[in-house]
């Protein structure tokens, strides 16, 4: 990962009226990075990357992409930037082939080696209408036009959207790749598996104001992991008084608690009881705003 | 600009409806001006046999000489002359019997030379027995219908008729149509939800708009290409072009472009102020309908003909460019101010305005 920044965004508001889209927001993409932008449904994620491309006006701060302003500068900034949008329609009438290489005429590039690459690699078929298309393999034509003009930053909202879970993995070692080939890739997500999977940062918006941006790895830590525990007998809280152990609830025989370290240790000292079952789970991204933002985590 | 990929883009997404008009038109139009003969022939309000009289009026002191000639007409005895205040002359004023030669000077006491006086003519003819034949008829006043006492042109000639067929068809069939392509090329980009897409590849907003612009002003252009020659082609198998040359009837046609290009101008205007096709098309076509009905009530009377500016149609003198008179480019170039200002606020709204999703 190098230190240039590629997306700088600076002090960013957009209102729709007198609705927040997003609030100062600041946040910084460096080249050869993947960062992943992750929220809940209406947080902002969709309003800070379309206004980033231009297709929504900021209301207020700066958005700098490879050192272009986002507003005076669009169509260099778009020669350099391929998209995927969230939500997306095209021509319900013609191949898909046909579709994709007016696009790509579009960006300004000609040769249509990556849409073949592309379409092999997700098993897309190129003749067939778009209109036919279910929505995973239109999910696909998304994500074929999104990275086939070989750009230097791809912006993908919410790119696994209807993809089966074999494709996902596809789609993960596709972004890989292009993270090898020295490609910025700034991706939206609600799933946190899926940022986890490919990303080396997050950054997490809620109520359109950033949250944290963080290395995936120190998210992890912090954020814990829920560990759930049905005793034989019942368990008396204060065993689990110990470091990396929070919030933890009894409820007849079953204690359930949040472990951010020391997870050894707890294993350790839970195992002198009786235990009938145990279950360790990765939050969820509404269970990471329910828990860690609750416990006044880096706010 | 990448005008040929956007059109080759719009041509193969809605060619069906670019064929189907197309075919429309040239069936309207072709179709229409072959029933030019019937019209002509029910709005040829010449008097019968008019061509074979000739008459001159002449003031003298105390009376009117109506002094009448005629076409020889063969075996014929005599001539029988009948006098009329009306056309129909059922029951004639005055009749003159047994003139020998084929012309005749009629007195009309003055105090009665301002009314209308019909002669007719009709010939005795002796062969195995006698009988009449209609000469022909000749009136003091020119005979004039009453559409073309409205309107001030004769509908029986193939000028006159072309002249109503483009004042009553064309800009309602064009135009209706020209403004629904329009606004549908940049309406359906946004509700079809492929505005994002298009407008992240490497074109600004500007170009886009005036991508598809110049899309749908080379269709209209292409369409007033082929009607235009589908027009002489039917004019010339009526037999016609020998009173109306074929240049002329094409660049009548060609000079109602900058009429098309600003209703496609207002038609993006539209649909990027209210990015919905119906609300675009609704506003569009009440647009022509208005401009279509100011420019009826316009031509409608000399008192009302002060509202025709406040019309479009009025830019576009086909009728005075059917009769030959030179195109006024004023009207050319106000028509073509009006579109470009027109495509200036739409390109300023559309760059203003945020995309929707």
């Amino acid at each position: 990962m190098g230190k240039n920044i590629v997306i700088d965004i600076k002090d960013l508001t957009k209102m729709y009226g007198d609705v927040v889209g997003i609030k100062n927001l600041d946040l910084k993409v460096y080249d050869g990075e993947i960062m992943g932008f992750l929220g809940p449904n209406g947080s902002g994620k969709t309003t800070t990357i379309r206004t980033c491309l231009g297709l929504l006006k900021k209301t207020g701060g700066d958005v700098n992409i490879f050192g272009m302003d986002s507003h005076e500068d669009s169509v260099n900034i778009r020669k350099r930037t391929g998209y995927l949008p969230g939500d997306f329609g095209l021509y319900n009438d013609l191949k898909v082939m046909t579709i994709l290489r007016y696009l790509l005429s579009q960006s300004g590039v000609s040769g249509e080696s990556s849409i073949k690459r592309l379409s092999e690699l997700l098993e897309l078929d190129l003749k067939r209408r778009y209109g036919d298309l279910s929505k995973g393999n239109r999910q696909k034509v998304g994500i074929v036009q999104a990275f086939m003009a070989d750009q230097d930053l791809i912006i993908l909202d919410e790119p696994t959207s209807g993809l089966d879970p074999l494709m996902q993995q596809k789609f993960y070692g596709l972004l890989r790749e292009e993270k090898e080939k020295g490609k910025t890739i700034f991706m939206s997500s609600h799933i946190l598996a899926e940022v986890e999977e490919v990303c080396d940062r997050a950054a997490i918006i809620r109520g359109g104001e950033l949250q944290v941006v963080e290395d995936i790895h120190s998210l992890k830590e912090k954020m814990g992991k829920k560990l759930v525990i049905d005793f034989e007998n019942g368990v008396e809280q204060d065993i689990f008084d110990m470091e990396g152990v929070e919030d933890v609830k009894i409820d007849g025989r079953t204690a359930t608690m949040i472990v951010t370290s020391n997870l050894d240790e707890v294993i350790k000292k839970v195992s002198q009881q009786n235990i009938i079952n145990m279950s360790l789970e990765t939050f969820s991204l509404d269970q990471l705003f329910l828990t860690y933002y609750s416990r006044g985590g880096n706010r | 600009m990448n005008v040929g990929n956007t059109l080759l883009m719009e041509l193969k997404n809605s060619w069906r409806g670019y064929f189907i008009f197309t075919l429309v038109v040239i069936i309207i139009i072709g179709g229409f001006i072959q029933i030019y003969p019937s019209v002509s022939s029910a709005f040829d309000d010449e008097l019968d046999g008019s061509e074979n009289i000739e008459l001159d009026m002449a003031e003298e002191a105390d009376f009117v000489v109506a002094h009448l000639s005629w076409i020889d007409v063969p075996n014929a005895n005599n001539y029988t002359l009948l006098v009329g205040k009306s056309p129909q002359m059922i029951v004639p004023v005055d009749r003159v019997e047994g003139i020998h030669e084929n012309e005749y000077s009629y007195i009309i006491p003055l105090e009665d030379d301002e009314q209308e006086w019909y002669f007719g003519i009709l010939a005795v003819i002796d062969d195995e027995e006698t009988r009449t034949e209609f000469v022909g008829m000749e009136s003091n006043v020119e005979r004039i219908s009453v559409l073309e006492e409205t309107f001030g042109i004769d509908y029986s000639t193939i000028h006159g008729f072309l002249s109503v067929l483009w004042r009553m068809w064309w800009f309602l069939l064009i135009g209706l149509y020209i403004v629904y392509i329009s606004v549908i090329s940049v309406s359906k980009d946004y509700e079809e939800g492929r505005m994002d897409i298009i407008l992240s590849k490497s074109i600004s907003r500007k170009q886009y708009l005036l991508e598809k612009f110049s899309v749908v002003a080379l269709f209209t252009l292409f369409l007033l290409s082929i009607a235009g020659l589908i027009t002489i082609a039917s004019v010339h198998s009526l037999g016609e072009l020998s009173n109306i040359s074929a240049s002329t009837l094409f660049i009548t046609t060609l000079f109602s472009y900058p009429l098309f290009l600003v209703l496609i101008a207002v038609s993006f205007l539209a649909a990027v102020y209210f990015e919905d096709s119906k609300k675009s098309v609704g506003f569009t076509f009440l647009i022509v309908l208005i401009q279509y009905g100011i420019n009826m009530v316009g031509n409608m009377s000399e008192n009302l003909e002060y509202v025709k500016p406040y019309s479009i149609i009025a830019y576009w003198n086909h009728e005075s460019m059917l009769y030959g008179e030179a195109i006024n480019w004023l009207d050319v170039a106000v028509l073509l101010i009006l579109a470009s200002a027109l495509m200036f606020i739409a390109l300023r709204i559309f760059e203003d305005k945020d995309i929707p999703t």
